[in-house]
């Protein structure tokens, strides 16, 4: 009986401590490297929060990939093991699907249609994070991807008899290649550049700052203009653990961190403006699809979208609002054209 | 009468070849002098005093050589150090470092016109240019890629500045291809902070870092204190070794620095051992 009783006391004990933050710390892993711009934002804003809470909430960053890529990161948030990741906004999506409206293909024009369109739907996206499980603070620009290759890729046939990568466990990217009728070659991130390098792979589709950071940029010489795909990344903390922190302190927090991604977005921008502007200092040669071809393009990734949207993967509501904003905004550009 | 004086003329300007020669082996002789005193002077403050006065002679000296390359290397090797150690404000350590860059192309390029515009010309002809390198090259290719790496750091603000990385680290391999022990090592060191900047989930190369640090330690025969600093504060922060990243920075901390020709880098180190300490628990 005595043992009995000293079991449930442990197990009672466990609950106790299973209600609590250990030291009030956060967790938060990333892939993203240590000294990248991202980091030390991050880094600031956790010092702030420390601060500005008296230490009731600490940030611990493990950066660089050291917890392991997005999925396993995940399921150590779901064991408690941590309390939150920044992580691209596809690697959610799994729990809010309707988080990749953004990244439908070749779907924004150019960043002044991504800014029209994020001014009216962020806080939604942010909102439908939240009500799944983990509180956000705000998106931050990946960028656009663009295709990247040593060959000129102008048609939507050049593309798909090249050796194209895809991300190794990415549906969506599948479904999207598969459009155009590539055989893509799927590859883990880290093994890209030595793809390229051996002859593997000859095309991939990344961001600027990604090309660079990543020394693809060595190994491709010609960048085709078509902005394919839009992403963006964020902060997730669970928000079972956030919920637990007073509303002064889940406020102080939100305030900090939602200005960190704020500052995080912005810089971006420049930085991904910058290093498409470093690629083509480097030699890289700009190609650009026109007429019927640039076209062809579009139409293939309406076909795309069109599957996505039947399937289910991204509900009807979600597209709608999405489109009507971006038709609106088309719409305003065009009378602005007119007028002037 | 005509051929005497062609003939005088030639004198004259082998002569003065000669004589120009001489000066210049004297003044990059001095150069390098200055070079061996600063990096064997353990009093930090003191050396980052004075080294703006020695920056002025070597500039004076390479306006009087404009073309000799080991006094281009020493004027980039001393603005490279300064720049990168001792300069604070941004903007200045831009300026210093774009000279000491400066030094550095004009050297290599006038040591073998296939290293000119290294930084400009497509990555494959790059690679196809440095294979001509020979062991007689390794000072040239050497300063330009230590000095270039500063640069991007100090540039790291710019993206364009940025893409010269992988260039670097070609430049790296190809000096420990020719001569890994060049410099006590140091080829390594570089390399195995370059391998270190991503992690593995990246395309970062671990095991790379590792053994280029362990091989720069081995050659300086664990003199270089530099070593085992930026082994923690690369591969062992990167990986999150704690223990390893103690280790490391205890043993440099309860290290002699005063080594000949590595006193000024183990007094730097050591500094920045104490540092990487106390910002440790922030870390782990």
């Amino acid at each position: 009986m005595g043992v009995k009783i000293a079991i449930i006391r442990v197990f009672m004990l466990f609950l106790v401590c299973a209600g609590t933050v250990h030291g009030a710390t956060i967790k938060v892993a990333t892939l993203s490297p240590d000294g990248s711009a991202w980091m030390k934002i991050m880094r600031a804003a956790g010092k702030d929060v420390a601060v500005q809470t008296e230490n009731r909430v600490k940030f611990r960053f493990y950066p660089g990939g050291v917890m392991g890529n997005d999925e396993v990161v995940l399921r150590k948030i779901r064991i408690g093991q941590l309390q939150g990741a920044a992580v691209p906004g596809g690697a959610l999506a799994s729990l809010y699907p309707d988080s990749e409206v953004y990244n439908l293909p070749l779907k924004f024009l150019n960043f002044d249609e991504v800014d029209y369109v994020r001014s009216k739907m962020d806080s939604k996206i942010v909102k439908g994070f939240e009500d799944n499980g983990f509180v956000t603070f705000g998106l931050a620009e990946g960028g656009f991807a663009y295709v990247m290759s040593r060959r000129p890729i102008v048609t939507t046939k050049d593309l798909s008899g090249g050796k194209v990568w895809i991300p190794s466990n990415d549906p969506s990217a599948l479904r999207v290649v598969q459009t155009y009728g590539v055989s893509p070659i799927p590859l883990a991130l880290p093994d890209v550049l030595a793809g390229l390098q051996t002859g593997l792979l000859d095309t991939v589709a990344s961001s600027p700052i990604a090309t660079i950071a990543l020394q693809w940029h060595t190994q491709v010489t010609h960048l085709s203009d078509i902005p394919v795909m839009y992403f963006y990344a964020t902060l997730a903390i669970d928000k079972k653990v956030f919920k637990r922190f007073s509303p002064e302190d889940q406020a102080t927090v939100r305030k900090i961190m939602g200005q960190a991604f704020v500052d995080i977005d912005r810089q971006n921008r420049k930085d991904n403006e910058a290093a498409y502007q470093a690629l083509l200092n480097q030699g890289i040669t700009l190609v650009s699809a026109e007429g019927a071809d640039r076209e062809e393009w579009y139409s293939v990734a309406s076909k795309a979208e069109k599957n996505v949207i039947d399937k289910g993967y991204i509900s009807q509501e979600m597209y709608q609002e999405f489109e009507g904003h971006l038709q609106d905004f088309r719409n305003q550009a065009g009378q602005i054209r007119v007028n002037e | 009468m005509l051929l005497f004086k062609r003939l005088a003329c030639l004198m004259a300007l082998v002569l003065l070849s000669a004589c120009s020669s001489l000066i210049a082996n004297q003044t990059s002789q001095l150069a390098d002098n200055i070079s061996i005193a600063i990096y064997n002077n353990g009093d930090i403050e003191s050396v980052g005093q004075a080294i703006p006065t020695f920056l002025v002679l070597i500039d004076s000296m390479i306006e009087g050589s404009p073309e000799s390359t080991s006094l281009l290397r020493a004027g980039a090797q001393l603005n490279d150090a300064y720049a990168g150690s001792f300069v604070e404000q941004e903007s200045r350590k831009k300026l210093i470092s774009d000279k000491a860059l400066g030094y550095a192309r004009k050297s290599a390029c006038f040591e073998r016109s296939g290293f000119c515009d290294l930084d400009s010309i497509p990555f494959t002809e790059f690679e196809s240019r440095l294979k001509a390198a020979g062991a007689g090259d390794i000072p040239a290719i050497y300063t330009l890629a230590v000095t270039w790496l500063n640069w991007i750091q100090i540039h790291s603000d710019d993206w364009s500045a940025v893409t010269g990385l992988a260039r670097v680290e070609r430049l790296l391999d190809r000096v420990v291809e020719l001569d890994d022990a060049y410099d006590n090592g140091m080829a390594h060191l570089y390399l195995g902070g370059i391998a270190a900047l991503l992690p593995p989930a990246l395309g970062g190369k671990p095991e790379v870092s590792r053994e280029h640090f362990e091989k720069a330690i081995e050659i300086s025969e664990g003199k270089n204190l530099m070593a085992k600093v930026v082994y923690a504060q690369m591969y062992a922060r990167m990986m999150f070794d704690e223990d390893l990243h103690q280790t490391l920075l205890q043993d440099v901390l309860g290290a002699d620095p005063d080594v000949p020709n590595f006193v000024l880098m183990n007094h730097l180190a050591q500094r920045q051992a104490a540092e990487l300490m106390a910002s440790a628990p922030d870390y782990f």
